[in-house]
């Protein structure tokens, strides 16, 4: 295969592949083929088969992950690397120099040149730390993730798999990470799967769209595919570039609710303590029915410290005052992971859960659930275990489980986080209706084009201080979101 | 918990972790063959003063351990004085019968518990798991597969930490802290336990995957990032040792505070 003059080429013919529990087979006589130098990227809805298509490219299905598969041929290239979606479970060691020492240890390199290796490849992707021999626990997400490129840069890989590697970072996390890609993805071969696309747009030269079974449904040059398949864009919920555009221009007639109603919650010399300092201190706040707050700030600024000192859940002094007859019960809280708010073993009940403990009677609660179940879609899911649920149900059923008692106020942290488009657009569709109905609607936010098209009032937090309070957002302070599609409108 | 190992420099953390381990494992198997109470009394003290020297962690979590261990111990001791036979009674009500015998024995075994706590926490507290894991795979041979499987368990440590906190303050706000009684308390464990278990089930499996994917290989050779050698601490660190369970048999011969020289027989 690799004579001189030819390049060199990969891939899978007639790929077949079943999971366990499921009748059918997900992949029917699926071909791909990749050669040298190529920059793809997999697209298609979340389910559909392109994180199993990674894993079966680059030989981890079935070595690693044991699931039965057959293929007519299948050639894996020499060297690759991986890159997974989670920072946290990538790495077996508890620093830094020695989880890139443990990849070189396993290519049996001799241990004197370990540390300049080491540190050659921290620098290629960024990462300057002072002592390599630091806490792989204390850096952030996309910190985390530059060191799992690093590790595996340190494979030496002709081809590199990533797999999400974003979904779980913060906006700025993103674009750092996506600058390293670029930087180290020069010479070599890169097969990318992700939902947030216009950071990579000028970055892959092809794309490869999927359905939700797992055929190929187009496999051609990034511009032509972008353009001749929005409708199947849209409909599977990738981030696109003018996704945000199409979900409002659904919306135009619609005008929001801009009038805020009574006070709900006031704070006075208002100041959350985390490990016995103050994290967030504010003098004076007043919250009314009907607002759409978004609070935003960068990464440690305080915001989550805020949200949990207003719900009683970390220490805090100064009065915070609710408007509300049960504070307890009226204000809502949906945490980051929906998976830690989980309380029972069906769908169902976790929806009954608080009326139930409310006392109410029977009938009324079974139409409620009957009721909430339709609305968030998820008649289908409801003998199931919340914990069985795909991560956008899972999302929704956190969300109506919290608001199933209709409270007065919700807070979010951060609830459309790693979320594909289609379940961001349902949920704000949801918060549109909630405030309409006068709800207090608060969330924690790095999304700036939810700040920018819906928010009614925005409160940034810096260094634990609320530095700004308007009713709309500073367009120029820095646009912490997708870029809205500037990069692929210069690709074009 | 990184941060535990407050003073690094010390004599202990130099020594050759499996040397530690063994010698260690040795004196375990000494003290359960110890049935001179006054041996014991005087092995405690001496390893009092070797652990106060030796320790490389804070005052204050070194005071904790001191109390859990002691709490430990004298339960340990509690059931042995409370119910032991012997024909010198002491107090007799009930069940309860304590005589000097039994006194002896019961005394014999807290301090026994509380020399095992002393050497344990001599070891873990001067040893971190990267070094300790490195030098079983080199000196002892321990298959790589279980050394490497145990340092990523030890990552998983201050993630599941974190975890917890996050599990109880969801717990609160879906109101389940609010429900009293046993029924409740059960209720809460088990979302505890099931969702804790369901992650770390799922990063323990995530982990596997990407360790194969860097090449990870539990059988062919490899090399290693530290080496992990022998060096003169080692000798000091065999001759503290000696000197300080020597001392604990000499002492007992010397100045016998109590009457028991073998708790099994009487006197």
């Amino acid at each position: 295969m690799s004579s001189t003059n030819e390049v060199e080429a990969w891939g899978v013919s007639s790929l077949r592949l079943a999971f366990p529990e499921k009748q059918e087979m997900f992949f029917k006589d699926l071909n791909f083929h990749y050669h040298k130098g190529e920059k793809i990227l997999f697209l298609g809805p979340s389910g559909c088969g392109k994180s199993t298509l990674l894993q079966v490219l680059s030989g981890l299905i079935p070595k690693s992950v044991r699931l039965p598969m057959k293929a007519e041929a299948i050639s894996i290239p020499e060297s690759w690397g991986y890159i997974f979606q989670d920072p946290d479970t990538q790495f077996c060691m508890p620093y830094v120099d020695e989880e890139i020492a443990f990849v070189l240890e396993n290519r049996k390199i001799s241990t004197t040149k370990m540390p300049e290796l080491i540190q050659k490849y921290l620098t290629m992707v960024g990462l300057d730390l002072a002592d390599p021999h630091q806490l792989i626990h204390s850096l952030s997400g996309g910190m985390k993730q530059r060191l799992a490129i690093a590790g595996v840069l340190a494979l030496e890989p002709e081809v590199l798999f990533l797999d999400e590697p974003t979904a779980l970072l913060d906006p700025e996390g993103t674009e750092q990470l996506w600058q390293t890609v670029r930087k180290i993805g020069m010479n070599r071969t890169l097969i990318i799967v992700e939902h947030k696309i216009s950071h990579i747009m000028n970055l892959v030269d092809r794309v490869v769209l999927f359905d939700n079974k797992g055929h190929i449904i187009a496999d051609g040059p990034t511009s032509d595919i972008i353009r001749h398949h929005r409708r199947e864009l849209d409909a599977y919920g990738i981030w696109h570039p003018d996704a945000w555009a199409s979900y409002e221009n659904r919306y135009s007639g619609d005008s929001m609710a801009k009038t805020a109603g009574k006070p709900i919650l006031k704070l006075k010399n208002f100041s959350v303590f985390r490990d016995k300092t103050v994290k967030f201190s504010v003098p004076d706040l007043t919250i009314r029915e009907g607002e759409w707050i978004a609070i935003i700030g960068e990464n440690g600024a305080g915001k989550s410290t805020m949200i949990e000192g207003i719900m009683n859940l970390i220490r805090h002094r100064g009065s915070c005052h609710w408007f509300l007859k049960h504070p307890e019960k009226d204000a809502a809280f949906v945490f980051q992971n929906p998976e830690y708010q989980f309380v029972t073993d069906r769908v169902e009940e976790e929806l009954a859960f608080s009326l139930v403990q409310e006392k109410m009677a029977h009938d009324q609660i079974a139409s409620r659930v009957e009721q909430e179940l339709v609305r968030y879609s998820l008649e289908a899911q409801r003998d199931q275990n919340p914990f069985q649920l795909s991560v956008g149900q899972k999302r929704r059923l956190s969300v109506a489980s919290s608001l199933i008692d209709q409270p007065e106020a919700v807070i979010l942290d951060e609830p459309t986080f790693g979320q594909d488009a289609r379940n961001t657009f349902s949920l704000l569709d949801l918060f549109r209706k909630l405030v309409e109905n006068g709800t207090a609607v608060i969330m924690v936010t790095h999304e700036m084009e939810i700040v920018r098209r819906f928010a009614t009032r925005v409160l940034t937090i810096k260094q634990g201080r609320l530095i700004g309070d308007s009713r709309v957002a500073d367009q120029n302070s820095g646009r912490e979101g997708e870029p809205d599609g500037q990069l692929v409108e210069e690709h074009r | 918990m990184d941060n535990l190992w407050k003073n690094t420099d010390k004599l202990f953390f130099k020594v050759n972790p499996s040397l530690k381990f063994l010698c260690f494992a040795l004196l375990f198997i000494v003290y359960l063959f110890v049935h001179n109470l006054n041996t014991i009394i005087w092995a405690a003290v001496a390893f009092t003063f070797l652990y106060t020297w030796a320790a490389g962690i804070s005052n204050k979590i070194s005071f904790w351990f001191f109390l859990t261990t002691f709490i430990v111990s004298f339960f340990s001791a509690s059931a042995m004085i409370l119910y032991g036979k012997g024909t010198h009674i002491l107090f007799h009500w009930y069940l309860i019968q304590i005589s000097e015998e039994s006194l002896a024995r019961g005394i014999l075994l807290g301090l026994r518990t509380f020399v095992f706590g002393l050497i344990s926490m001599l070891f873990a507290s001067t040893t971190p798991p990267v070094p300790f894991f490195y030098s079983l795979m080199q000196q002892l041979k321990i298959p790589v597969r279980y050394a490497y499987g145990c340092l990523a368990a030890f990552r998983m440590l201050p993630i599941m930490a974190e975890e917890l906190v996050h599990i109880r303050q969801a717990m609160k706000v879906r109101g389940l802290t609010r429900k009293k009684g046993f029924g409740a308390f059960y209720e809460q464990f088990k979302r505890y336990s099931l969702g804790m278990l369901v992650q770390s089930i799922r990063r323990a499996q995530r982990t596997a995957v990407a360790m194969e994917a860097k090449r990870f290989s539990m059988n062919s050779e490899r090399t290693f990032y530290y080496q992990i050698g022998w060096s003169r601490s080692d000798l000091i660190f065999l001759l503290i040792v000696s000197v300080t369970v020597v001392s604990g048999f000499l002492l007992s011969r010397w100045i016998p505070l109590t009457p028991f020289s073998n708790v099994i027989d009487g006197y």
